[in-house]
């Protein structure tokens, strides 16, 4: 099998799942396209390398991370090789506690924000966030202390208004499959 | 309540997720033909960007001491503006094309040869002195092993160097000062930045030529250094990631310049912030701190400008209507509209710019913004469209160098009177 084939076969399998991830760093559908996009065409040109070290998805998830908190997302953007369908993804989130909390990462700083989802997204630890982000685990930690402050502030008292009942957030097996388990660890959509 | 709050936020996460845009079926194809297109676009660039400019010694110019006016010389004459690389419509007038540079400006422009003796390739990386190029000689892309000198009155060539650099190490902004010339290698590491930071290490050789002596610092740099110079004794260099530092030319310690730690160098001793990657599209160079004195200074830009790209007198960006270019003084004082675009480097020495020419015939034209004379750089598309661009803010603003056929252009900036 060849690397076109190899490549191919990657993100035929993962693409969707650094979508998700994608979209949950970024917060929208065009960042996240935008951001796999981006991460796929490096990824592509590093295959051969990345490859051998048998670790694509690391080396794309720290890619995005690391693009996403950059500045690349500011120089102009190439377009991108597929069009996105049209309409809101905000509205279906299943409780409000969910829906407050998701537009109250909209409004954390950028970093702050992805401390926040490789934490409680991907599952790391702060010393693996540190090796991903390339900054100490101090930053990290003071990330997401103020992180989770904003989001405190923003939804004062997420425990009383949404941990009962069926619109409750999310218990195990009312998830989407790819969705985190709280209950459990590696909650990375894989 | 904080447990409550992370458990909410991992939910929160798992379930947005699962909104996320799916990929389509041909993403692979689609990215490989995108990533093979960028391949080959940068390396395009990268030769464009190597063979475009490198700036001269220390000490150009003292701040405000050009005359640069912008609303002095209106726009000059070529009439057709188009993107860059956006062939015209063909039923459009033909672009007037400028007299060529070397009609314009005779007393500041050489014709080389493209090949040293024996037919090795090279790129012109500063100029030594009035008259003599340093020049850089390539085993591979982009990977020197000789310096040599070129004298343009004689056009006498004498190595100066062999650069040894292992696997993986390349050389690069060659600057010229205090009797020395200075460069930087920077270890590439395994090629992948996420798992090891480039190490840069710093390098000296008399004018007249000798072995390459290490400039020795009390710590290993991570990371690249994308401005060199050489003032009083030391070099000062600011890094790719911001960050303005000295170190003195026979070694030592590498010390911050205060005040500059999210700098980068605009032309000694003017350092900037910020830089050319700047987040949020800020205005590149919007601050500025004199990094002897301390002075500081603080560019005007409007609420709507994009692509602002201020140097240490003026500044250049793309008007709020998303179409127009503007040119004027930091101050925001005499802005005129000039034609072509912003590149992401900005304006050489505060006043040269390249336009592109609609095709056809395409090619591009260097602006003198101080006195409104342009001239035609001799560039025209390949039989595929490709070619190379000048980008004349790729430094500080001295030399210009660049390929046609088997000559190099050599232009010095500094020879253009205003």
């Amino acid at each position: 099998m060849d690397d076109d084939s190899r490549f191919a076969d990657f993100v035929a399998e993962r693409a969707d799942a650094l979508l998700r991830y994608g979209y949950v760093l970024s917060g929208n559908p065009h960042d996240a396209a935008d951001l796999t996009q981006e991460t796929l065409i490096r990824l592509h040109r590093a295959w051969p390398r990345v490859h051998r070290k048998h670790d694509p998805e690391s080396y794309a998830r720290t890619t995005m991370a690391r693009l996403h908190v950059s500045a690349w997302r500011l120089r102009r953007r190439e377009r991108l090789v597929w069009d996105l369908p049209e309409g809101s993804h905000l509205d279906t989130l299943p409780s409000g506690v969910e829906q407050e909390l998701w537009q109250a990462l909209g409004a954390l700083p950028r970093k702050q924000r992805a401390v926040l989802v490789l934490r409680y997204y991907e599952q790391l630890t702060d010393e693996e966030i540190a090796g991903v982000l390339g900054v100490s685990r101090g930053t990290v930690r003071s990330h997401a202390s103020l992180g989770l402050g904003r989001l405190r502030s923003a939804v004062p008292d997420p425990a009383g208004t949404g941990t009962a009942g069926p619109a409750g957030p999310g218990p195990a097996g009312s998830t989407g499959p790819g969705a985190p388990n709280p209950t459990t660890t590696g909650g990375r959509t894989r | 309540m904080n447990d409550h709050l992370e458990d909410h936020l991992r939910t929160a996460l798992g379930h947005a997720a699962e909104h996320a845009p799916r990929a389509p079926g041909t993403l692979s194809a689609r990215v490989v033909t995108r990533s093979r297109r960028r391949r080959v676009h940068a390396q395009a660039l990268v030769a464009a960007a190597v063979v475009v400019l490198v700036a001269g010694g220390a000490g150009i110019a003292v701040r405000g001491t050009g005359t640069v006016d912008p609303a002095a010389n209106p726009p000059p004459a070529p009439s057709a503006e188009s993107t860059p690389g956006t062939p015209s419509p063909s039923d459009e007038p033909v672009a007037e094309v400028p007299d060529p540079v070397e009609k314009v400006w005779p007393e500041a422009l050489w014709k080389i040869p493209a090949e040293l003796p024996g037919g090795r390739k090279f790129q012109p990386q500063a100029f030594i002195d009035d008259h003599t190029l340093l020049l850089e000689a390539w085993k591979s892309f982009e990977k020197a092993n000789a310096i040599y000198s070129y004298d343009l009155e004689s056009h006498r060539v004498r190595k100066l160097a062999d650069i040894r650099t292992p696997k993986g190490v390349f050389a690069s902004k060659y600057t010229v000062g205090d009797g020395l010339i200075v460069w930087q290698t920077i270890d590439e590491a395994d090629g992948d930045e996420n798992t090891a930071p480039r190490t840069t290490k710093f390098w000296s050789i008399p004018v007249g030529g000798g072995e390459p002596t290490a400039i020795r610092m009390d710590r290993t740099l991570k990371g690249g250094a994308d401005r060199l110079v050489v003032t009083g004794g030391k070099l000062a260099f600011s890094l790719e990631r911001g960050g303005v530092f000295t170190v003195p030319l026979g070694g030592g310690t590498m010390e911050p310049v205060q005040g500059a730690d999210r700098h980068h160098i605009v032309r000694w001793p003017w350092v900037g912030t910020p830089g050319r990657y700047a987040p949020d599209g800020a205005a590149v160079f919007r601050e500025l701190f004199n990094a002897e004195n301390g002075d500081m200074d603080e560019a005007v830009v409007r609420p709507g400008e994009r692509n602002v790209r201020c140097g240490v007198t003026t500044c250049i960006g793309t008007r709020p209507d998303g179409r127009s270019t503007f040119f004027r003084l930091r101050d925001g004082s005499r802005e005129r509209e000039i034609p072509g675009q912003p590149f992401l480097e900005g304006l050489a020495a505060d006043r040269f710019h390249a336009v592109h020419l609609p095709r056809p015939p395409g090619g591009q034209y260097l602006l003198d913004l101080a006195t409104g004379r342009s001239g035609d750089l001799g560039l025209r598309p390949d039989a595929d469209g490709g070619m190379i661009s000048v980008i004349p803010g790729a430094t500080d603003g001295r030399l210009v160098a660049y390929p046609v056929e088997d000559e190099y252009v050599i232009i010095d900036l500094a020879r253009i009177d205003e």
